[in-house]
């Protein structure tokens, strides 16, 4: 488990770094993201030496949101004021990423 | 009294706890509003404004708790490597229905807000809320949005994903499960992949895949966007 963790840390700081380094838009820890699924895809380093550590952290991931979830309350007047067109974006966009998704999915995948 | 409610400590427990009993609660309703997330939230604000302690005071405590996220989004990395083997026959036609999904769910929210006239924070704020919270939050950081306004959208879209994703897609005509599973991980991430697994196991390894790899399209696209639509 300590390796384990240590070493999603690791690619953590590796992401944290390229982000430092190159001054891409993308976050830290999304580029660590990418660079361990890179690692395990060429066989830098073994499944059994990450999974232990990211199948708990998964495991517990919604939990680690809950704060900006409760952060929503500093904000409620904002979206009091415009309920309308949040609700009205965010449904219709919904709806349409579900149907093109699907749509697309189903006409190209071999039956 | 005060004193005592403003310990980090006493926020950590409270989050730890409530999000425990909402388990509990979960496990014996199962009611899309009863998803632990949002009943978690709600009961830690009710109890906030309650005790009249400010979110700063929360947070002091909260901030060891979404310390995590970042590790967690790494996580991310390593199930995708895990389960990629599963869609290896149909990867071409799944990475392309997700990508045009993920920029669908960007680009179709900021133009419906600039019709409304809405203000451009919020643009910047919801443009990722498709994806995973954790990403969704990195995103939203990184153009300049509001984090938790996001997550709170984010949840919504997840919520409303996993309660009606399903009888909207077959009413609109969608029958195979694997299009029915990518469209949910794409359009409504981990929430909405929860009820895909629900309905069968090749529509929750799709939809799972999906939210990994919508997390990584939106990542990059949307600050690409956000340059090129408002400067």
């Amino acid at each position: 488990m300590l390796k384990s963790l240590t070493i999603i840390f690791l690619f953590l700081i590796l992401g944290e770094f390229v982000n430092y380094i190159f001054k891409v838009p993308v976050a830290g820890n999304i580029i660590g993201m990418v660079l361990i699924f890179l690692a395990l895809k060429f066989k830098l380093i073994k499944l059994e030496m990450v999974k232990p550590a990211s199948d708990k952290l998964l495991k517990y991931l919604v939990l680690f949101f809950v704060p900006y979830g409760v952060g929503l309350m500093v904000h409620f007047d904002t979206i009091k004021a415009h309920w309308f067109s949040i609700g009205l974006a965010v449904l219709g966009s919904t709806i349409l990423t579900l149907y093109l998704t699907a749509f697309i999915q189903e006409k190209l995948q071999k039956k | 009294m005060k004193t005592f409610l403003s310990l980090p400590v006493v926020w950590v427990f409270l989050t730890l706890a409530v999000f425990f009993l909402a388990q509990r609660l979960h496990k014996r309703l199962g009611w899309a509003l009863t998803t632990p997330i949002l009943v978690t939230i709600f009961v830690l604000i009710l109890l906030l404004s309650v005790f009249d302690v400010d979110f700063g005071t929360y947070d002091s405590g909260g901030k060891f708790l979404s310390f995590f996220l970042g590790p967690s989004v790494v996580a991310l990395g390593v199930l995708f490597y895990e389960k990629l083997d599963e869609i290896k026959s149909n990867l071409l036609p799944f990475c392309i229905a997700v990508f045009v999904g993920g920029i669908c769910s960007i680009l179709s929210l900021i133009f419906i807000l600039m019709a409304l006239k809405a203000p451009e924070v919020l643009m910047r704020s919801l443009a990722p809320k498709s994806v995973t919270t954790p990403i969704a939050i990195e995103i939203a950081k990184s153009v300049g949005g509001v984090p938790s306004i996001t997550a709170g959208i984010v949840i919504a879209v997840g919520i409303f994903g996993n309660a009606f994703g399903i009888y909207i897609l077959r009413f609109l005509g969608i029958t195979s499960k694997t299009a029915i599973g990518t469209a949910l991980g794409t359009a409504s991430h981990g929430i909405g992949t929860a009820r895909a697994l629900e309905e069968s196991e090749l529509s929750g390894v799709y939809s799972g895949l999906a939210l990994c790899v919508n997390g990584l399209v939106t990542a990059i696209v949307t600050p690409l966007v956000i340059d090129w639509i408002l400067v």
